[in-house]
């Protein structure tokens, strides 16, 4: 860790230096290290540490965006020289008016020490116990185990002066049985919170269920979906629905139809960075702070994340959802929320006369018809035909098409409880179970 | 270049500590992306990026460190740490490393063009997407006009305790166009060359002009408008003509994926997935037709998917993987080949500095058809079918055998003729009798290699350029329209 003070000093001065008429320096830096395991075994070991410096600088109407990953302050003041040159041959771009001002953040907790001072041989020494507790059951492991440390600082000509340090463990444990697959995963900011022993037990105990898979008609079905099913959907809900440009452009199915149903009243998805599970950056990678945006409020189109140039577009405020310069996806959401409601996986299963528990999906797609939110994926790692409140026995993987405005107004519970499923250190998506009817199965894996 | 000198010296101390191997790369890649949509430059950046790591074997344990500081001290730093990661690897072992005997190269390898894109005046490019653009946004129901080129240069070296000492320059460039058209609720696209950004080539700027972006730009705007007035796919068992680009990712996901040995050997598992092409099933397995021929091919002039020397060192190769619709070879490295008794094919590649090499593809190619047929031959061979354009979408499982595409056009075909345009058309099947239902395949006239440079896999994710070469094929009997 290079340490806040350090960062900012370096930053201000390279914006001082600047020979544009306004700078903006975004520093993402750090160090991580990833074990993969397979079989139960080490076979992959890695650790980097790296240091991005974006410059986005403006002339007018005019941006230039250089990116470099060194920190010599000569080397981001040539930097700041080129952005200059690119900025100079654009056109204007009428959405900029300025970055943003100096603002107060949220504090929130996204480092601890412990997680940053975790060793490769205390990974493996966590993987040891988990290899043995797998052997007890007869099973081997798969999965990957991460941990690492970070800086993340925005800095620009008009005063803002952002920091936030970061820390991440995220480990993902899928047992393998001559018979099917199961999966488990935890994402924290603090390493001592993971409890893996329970981590390894859940999978455990639900890779000893995949067994004897049957292959089921295709058709409709009610589903019971696992957290880790709705946390791909909702990337991808990200990307064609809830971020700016697919709004303004008219691709989004919130276009032009804010205000209008599209969900069931028992759906409210929302972007936090702020929640009782977990805790995010407070602000973008502009410096603008971080809000809490009502996507889906009981069923209701509320609204899209922006940056403020696509705000300055749309001719609204700004929510604090830019993504580091230089990119053209405008803002997207990167902390996705679906509000939790009364129920449990166990009164779901229960409540349950014919339909399928689906612990995963898999290689989700939504550009099928983005405008209806259709999407295909497979189900993997665990589909149980569940019947008269009971599991039955486990079935062979499913490939689904559905619309998800279509599923979302469908749904008949969601669990009290929810999962934090973690990209890194910024990103997260939490999302409880939910309990869907008449989702529709397309197609099986088979030879 | 001292960074060399630093790594060897590195590697000599690895040596000296008990490693029975280490390699070590440095590398420096510059990068242009430009993207511009309707009438504004909606992402412009360059890039610059460099740093080294270095990769270590330890009684059999693999350990990587990786860093951009780069002076003499670091090297010497993430040397010990990398050994301080194979140690910590070494603690779970249930059976070591061993590599095969592939012989220490010493070499350089430089791609071919001839207009350095880096020098090419960003007006120059930006007044070429402007053009393009121009002509997509005649109609006013094209909503979205989007045009991109992205350009990179990277400089490798790769020295190893074995003695290679390697280092190669690649350039690479690519482009597209695309017009969005809404209306009436629906959103339909159409892209040129191709879909996701473009065609990608080792080429120079060259490459983007030999696309003539704004020539096609009508053609595309057409395209688009037709789209919308159009019917939906009917569903149905169809015989179906896929056209060359779409064919790439039939071939990218349902044979360059599972052939890669490290699925097959199940250490991609738990994230991208594992392969029905297991190990007991090579040179003795029916994957496709007897027309059917699929080669690995690094020496691919001009692709994406080329290059001297792999990032283990191993020279660049040509072999077969589907020969006569038998499944007869893997994409392998050093580690995984001698488990079945192989030497490496040279397929282990790393996105860059930070990354370990992973099984990744090269030129993965399916050959063009002994007669010469081309593509409207196909559709007057064709009494009731359906002729898919152009990916929209993609979705397969994790042992690559049920998939599902998404394509932005097609065309109904009755008694040898287009008949009418269909948007949204899908279609699915099952891997292997998918390419055994493949009757047909146009000649080396409608044969083309397409660059791909989004080939994602590993952890932490590794995005790789890989490229296909094919010609539009024809499959009896597929199950499309299946899109609710």
């Amino acid at each position: 860790m290079i340490g806040e003070q350090q960062i900012l000093e370096l930053l201000r001065r390279v914006a001082g230096r600047s020979p544009a008429e306004r700078t903006e320096l975004v520093f993402i830096g750090g160090r991580s290290g990833l074990t993969r395991y397979a079989k139960s075994a080490i076979h992959q070991n890695v650790s980097e540490e790296d240091t991005l410096v974006y410059l986005r600088v403006a002339e007018g109407k005019r941006l230039g965006v250089v990116t470099v990953n060194k920190l010599e302050e000569e080397e981001l003041v040539r930097a700041a020289a080129q952005a200059l040159e690119l900025a100079q041959r654009q056109p204007e771009n009428p959405f900029f008016e300025d970055f943003p001002q100096p603002s107060s953040y949220q504090k929130t907790e996204t480092y601890f020490g412990t997680t940053a001072e975790f060793t490769p041989a205390a990974r493996s020494e966590t993987m040891k116990k988990i290899f043995a507790q797998a052997a007890r059951m007869g099973f081997e492991v798969s999965g990957a185990f991460s941990s690492g440390e970070g800086e993340v600082a925005v800095v620009n000509s008009n005063g803002v002066a952002a920091y936030q340090p970061v820390s991440h463990a995220e480990i993902n444990v899928v047992p393998i049985s001559s018979e099917g697959m199961s999966r488990s995963g935890a994402f924290s900011h603090d390493v001592k919170s993971i409890d893996f022993e329970r981590v390894a037990a859940k999978a455990l105990e639900r890779c000893a269920l995949n067994r004897n898979q049957q292959e089921l008609p295709l058709g409709q079905y009610d589903v019971i979906l696992e957290p880790g099913c709705l946390a791909e959907v909702m990337m991808w809900m990200g990307f064609i629905a809830f971020g700016s440009n697919a709004f303004i452009e008219g691709r989004s199915f919130l276009a032009g139809k804010l205000g209008e149903r599209s969900m069931g009243e028992n759906i409210t998805i929302y972007d936090s960075f702020l929640e009782p599970e977990a805790q995010g950056l407070p602000f973008d990678f502009q410096g603008s702070p971080r809000q809490k945006v009502e996507l889906i409020e009981r069923g209701i189109n509320r609204g899209v994340v922006f940056d403020s140039l696509s705000a300055n577009q749309a001719k609204v405020q700004p929510t604090g959802h830019g993504l580091p310069p230089g990119n053209p996806y405008g803002a997207i959401p990167l902390n996705v929320c679906l509000q939790p409601g009364e129920s449990s996986l166990e009164q779901m299963i229960a409540s349950c006369e014919r339909g399928l528990l689906v612990s995963n999906f898999h290689y989700v797609n939504g550009f099928l018809d983005p405008k209806k939110a259709v999407m295909t994926g497979m189900t993997r790692y665990g589909t149980f035909l569940v019947e008269g409140g009971k599991i039955k026995h486990a079935v062979k993987n499913l490939r689904w098409t559905e619309s998800m405005l279509r599923a979302f107004s469908n749904v008949q519970a969601i669990s009290r409880e929810r999962e934090v499923m973690g990209d890194e250190a910024v990103g997260f998506a939490i999302m409880p179970a939910v309990y869907i009817k008449d989702w529709t199965f397309t197609g099986v894996q088979k030879e | 270049m001292q960074t060399k000198e630093w790594l060897k010296a590195a590697l000599d101390d690895l040596s000296r500590s008990g490693v029975e191997y280490a390699d070590g790369r440095h590398l420096d890649r510059e990068t242009e992306r430009i993207t511009v949509r309707n009438e504004q430059v909606a992402g412009l950046s360059r890039k610059s990026n460099s740093g080294f790591g270095i990769r270590v074997l330890y009684k059999g344990s693999w350990g990587f460190a990786a860093s951009s500081r780069a002076t003499e001290a670091d090297v010497m730093r993430t040397a010990r740490h990398a050994l301080e990661v194979a140690k910590a690897s070494h603690l779970t072992q249930r059976e070591a490393v061993k590599l095969d005997g592939s012989r220490p190269q010493i070499g350089s390898y430089s791609s071919q063009f001839a207009v350095d894109p880096f020098d090419v005046p960003l007006d120059n490019k930006l007044e070429l997407l402007f053009s393009a653009l121009k002509i997509l946004r005649q109609d006013k129901r094209i909503g979205v006009a989007e045009g991109s080129m992205n350009f990179f240069r990277t400089k490798k070296l790769f020295v190893s305790t074995e003695g290679a000492e390697i280092s190669q320059s690649i350039l690479e460039s690519g482009a597209g166009i695309e017009a969005t058209a809404m209306g009436d609720g629906d959103v339909q696209t159409r892209s040129y060359p191709t879909s996701h950004g473009g065609d990608y080539a080792a080429r120079g700027y060259e490459f983007v002009q030999s696309l003539s972006l704004v020539e096609n730009a009508e053609p595309t705007r057409e395209a688009a408008l037709a789209l919308l007035a159009a019917e939906p796919c009917p569903a149905g068992t169809k015989d179906l003509i896929i056209d060359s680009s779409q064919l790439v990712l039939q071939v990218h996901e349902s044979c360059g994926h599972p052939t890669e040995l490290d699925r097959a050997l199940g250490t991609e598992i738990s994230y991208a997935g594992g392969s029905f092409l297991t190990p007991d099933k090579l040179g003795d397995y029916r994957y496709g037709s007897k027309i059917v021929n699929i080669y690995g091919d690094a020496t691919v002039p001009d692709s994406i998917g080329s290059f001297g020397y792999d990032d283990e060192g191993v020279p660049a190769q040509r072999f077969p993987i589907i020969q006569e619709g038998m499944f007869v070879g893997y994409l392998t490295s050093r580690e995984t080949a001698p488990v079945l008794g192989l030497m490496s094919s040279g397929a282990m590649r790393a996105e860059s500095w930070n990354h370990i090499p992973l099984i990744r593809m090269i030129n993965i190619n399916l050959e063009p058809g002994d007669q010469n047929l081309s593509l409207e031959d196909l559709v007057a061979d064709t009494q009731d079918g359906i002729l898919v354009a152009t990916n929209k979408s993609w979705s397969i499982d994790d042992l690559r055998l049920n998939f599902q595409f998404g394509c932005e056009i097609a065309w109904e075909i009755k008694n040898g003729k287009r008949v009418r345009v269909l948007k949204n058309p899908v279609y699915t099947g099952i891997t292997p009798q998918f390419w055994g239902s493949c009757d047909a395949i146009c000649g080396r006239s409608e044969w083309r290699v397409w660059g791909l440079p989004n080939c994602g896999k590993g952890e932490p994710p590794q995005t790789m350029h890989v490229a296909h070469g094919t010609a539009p094929a024809r499959f009896r009997n597929i199950e499309v329209g299946v899109s609710k």
